[in-house]
């Protein structure tokens, strides 16, 4: 399995943390109210480990996750994925909207919405991670999944053992806490070049490069 | 030639400090850089070292950086402080502004680190 | 993709195709000057474009400069991402309206907006904003959304214990009334009330109260045994529980049952005047008998009547009347 030395965990950890910091940034300006978002940890994992990660963490038994999926080309291809247990996301819409969400499930407009939560958070992450790799890279615009974990990891095209990187995001608005994930679905030439990209990072901060 | 000066870096993330660290020494050389991860550490070093300036993340486990920043305005009233955070909004300003502290947005940058210097040294 | 025209022809045809769309089309060059601004954002704008073109885009629209619409162009121009501007979060950023009127009453069309990079050879990288008028699925959402806020108020469960509120009461006693007098069976009602509930709410204050009640409700209505029985709130502190197909007796049993199961929640009371100092309740018993029909009202007083009798004589107990 593919794994990170400490410091490499670290400086991954520090990009995402300031990408989604930024994403946060974004989106209190939108509600007019402190927004906090912070990534405590990153795992590498196959895509079936991950689903059964999705599943531990939804209120309902196997199903009901609600996600945002982005593609990404370039220097790199990746899948990114927003995830959140589906009651969760209708707790982000409505304190995002600023109104009860009446039903069970988000209307065509609050799935808009959802949808570019997801992009703000998504373009945010990958957008601090070229920037800082210095690469460039263009994105699709967000599409909305509904389903159990594994429904939506499978979407992105990947296999079962396809290298999923997660992050675990917390998420902090008018004292709610609410937890979700980002799954970036990456090949092994991906998942080189990310490490190649963060030892050159790591050197320059050093002043070694 | 300023005289050499102490300034205390406080991330939870080791490459943060590290950045921090490389971008302070590549504009004066002779400064001391002193390292904390927590919010606790940076008031203990701080009590002990006596910095001139401290670089505070906000965002780290334990403590936080805005509570550790508001003991350390407290106990040390004369150090000056600068919030670090990639997350820059209305209320972080304020919060800021009210406690007489600037801040830093994230990502480090060499640039940053110069200006912060050069806006502490006008003080 | 497209047939082989000549470039000028090209260039016209698709020109032509951008000021047909439906849809608001700016383009903003690298430095954020407009480039293209189309038919449909003249119309709707009011902005010709001797007042658009090659101007800085934040001055053509100084409200935008700092929020989500910036940030967007930002993310396309120099990170070469698209970005969504959903209605539900962004709710009309550009100043557009449907017509002079709607202008003149300052009411904008409801927008969803994109911000796509366009690569353009030779220069710097251009973004496109799309502007889509979802004005009418706006509209219809909010329909939805009234309909099924007044379908809920008119649901048959009462906001605070959960159980059956006094509008469902109302329904089914009517219907259990209508059934006991076709099949000829007995129905009997009890009315169930707090004993000195204002003393009660006096003293631990409104919140325990409101536990007291959420509490006793669902202790009672646990006991119910059959389908048909019904356990509602019918008033502040006043429970109703319809029993079809039953008798004084068996009423009487399931009311003494109830009596000691309240006593049994051990619901402490200072102010109620009984020894042990707990929450009881009094309860009155009206039985039709198959034999001597009533309407409701009858029933319902007779009930009542009990009940007054019940907390006359004492409190914490029964008391059974026939109505007449």
């Amino acid at each position: 399995m593919f794994a990170l030395s400490e410091l490499e965990n670290d400086a991954l950890i520090e990009i995402f943390n300031i990408g989604v910091g930024q994403a946060a940034s974004s989106m209190s300006a939108i509600v007019n109210e402190a927004v906090h978002m912070s990534v405590p940890s990153v795992s590498f994992i196959n895509r079936a480990e991950a689903a059964r990660l999705l599943d531990g963490k939804s209120a309902e038994p196997a199903g009901a996750i609600c996600g945002v999926s982005q593609h990404y080309e370039g220097a790199f291809s990746t899948e990114a994925i927003l995830m959140f247990p589906e009651d969760k996301s209708l707790e982000i819409v409505r304190l995002m909207v600023g109104e009860a969400v009446s039903q069970k499930e988000l209307t065509e407009m609050e799935q808009e919405a959802m949808c570019e939560i997801g992009n703000i958070i998504l373009n945010s992450c990958v957008g601090t991670l070229a920037n800082i790799f210095q690469r460039e890279l263009q994105g699709s615009l967000p599409q909305y999944h509904v389903g159990t974990s594994d429904e939506i990891l499978i979407a992105s095209g990947s296999l079962a053992d396809t290298v999923v990187l997660m992050l675990h995001i917390d998420f902090l608005l008018e004292k709610h806490q609410i937890h979700g994930y980002v799954a970036f679905v990456l090949d092994i030439s991906a998942l080189h070049d990310l490490k190649e990209q963060i030892n050159l990072y790591i050197a320059r901060a050093m002043g070694q490069a | 030639m300023t005289p050499t000066k102490t300034v205390l870096i406080v991330d939870d993330s080791r490459v943060s400090r590290l950045m921090a660290r490389q971008y302070i020494g590549a504009l004066h050389a002779d400064w001391i850089v002193e390292e904390a991860a927590t919010g606790e550490e940076a008031l203990v070093k701080a009590r002990a070292v006596g910095p001139d300036l401290v670089l505070m993340d906000v965002n780290m486990p334990g403590m936080g950086g805005i509570a550790a920043a508001e003991q350390l305005r407290q106990e040390l009233p004369a150090i000056p402080i600068s919030l670090l955070t990639a997350n820059v909004q209305a209320a972080t300003r304020e919060r800021a502004t009210l406690l007489g502290i600037g801040f830093m947005e994230k990502p480090i940058t060499e640039a940053r680190i110069a200006q912060l210097l050069s806006t502490l040294e006008a003080a | 993709m497209m047939s082989r025209l000549p470039d000028a022809h090209r260039l016209h045809l698709l020109h032509s195709v951008l000021c047909a769309v439906n849809l608001g089309a700016i383009v903003l060059d690298g430095d954020r000057r407009v480039v293209l601004w189309n038919a449909w954002m003249i119309k709707h704008s009011g902005l010709g474009h001797d007042k658009v073109i090659g101007a800085d885009f934040f001055s053509v629209c100084p409200g935008l400069r700092g929020g989500r619409v910036e940030s967007a162009i930002q993310q396309a121009l120099y990170n070469n991402f698209p970005s969504l501007l959903s209605q539900t979060l962004n709710k009309a950023p550009f100043a557009l309206y449907a017509s002079p009127v709607a202008a003149a009453r300052n009411e904008r069309i409801q927008q969803a907006v994109e911000v796509t990079p366009i690569a353009v050879e030779g220069a710097a990288r251009h973004c496109l904003i799309q502007i889509n008028d979802v004005s009418i699925a706006v509209g219809r959402e909010k329909l939805l959304r009234e309909q099924a806020m007044v379908l809920r108020t008119q649901t048959f469960a009462d906001g605070l214990t959960g159980i059956a509120n006094r509008r469902h009461f109302d329904v089914a006693i009517e219907k259990e009334h209508r059934r006991a007098k076709r099949g000829g069976t007995p129905l009997s009602l009890l009315m169930i009330d707090i004993d000195h509930f204002k003393a009660y709410n006096d003293h631990y204050g409104h919140q325990k109260g409101d536990q007291c009640l959420i509490q006793v409700a669902a202790a009672l209505a646990a006991m119910l045994k059959r389908p048909c029985d019904l356990m509602a709130r019918y008033g502040g502190e006043e429970f109703a529980m319809i029993l079809p197909e039953t008798d004084v007796e068996q009423a009487t049993l399931m009311a003494e049952a109830i009596r000691a199961r309240t006593q049994e929640l051990a619901i402490p009371h200072e102010r109620n005047h009984d020894a042990a100092q707990q929450v009881t309740v009094s309860i009155g018993i009206a039985t039709q008998k198959v034999d001597a029909p009533a309407d409701i009202e009858a029933l319902i007083g007779a009930a009542d009547r009990a009940l007054y009798l019940a907390k006359r004589n004492g409190r914490n107990r029964t008391e059974a009347l026939l109505p007449c």
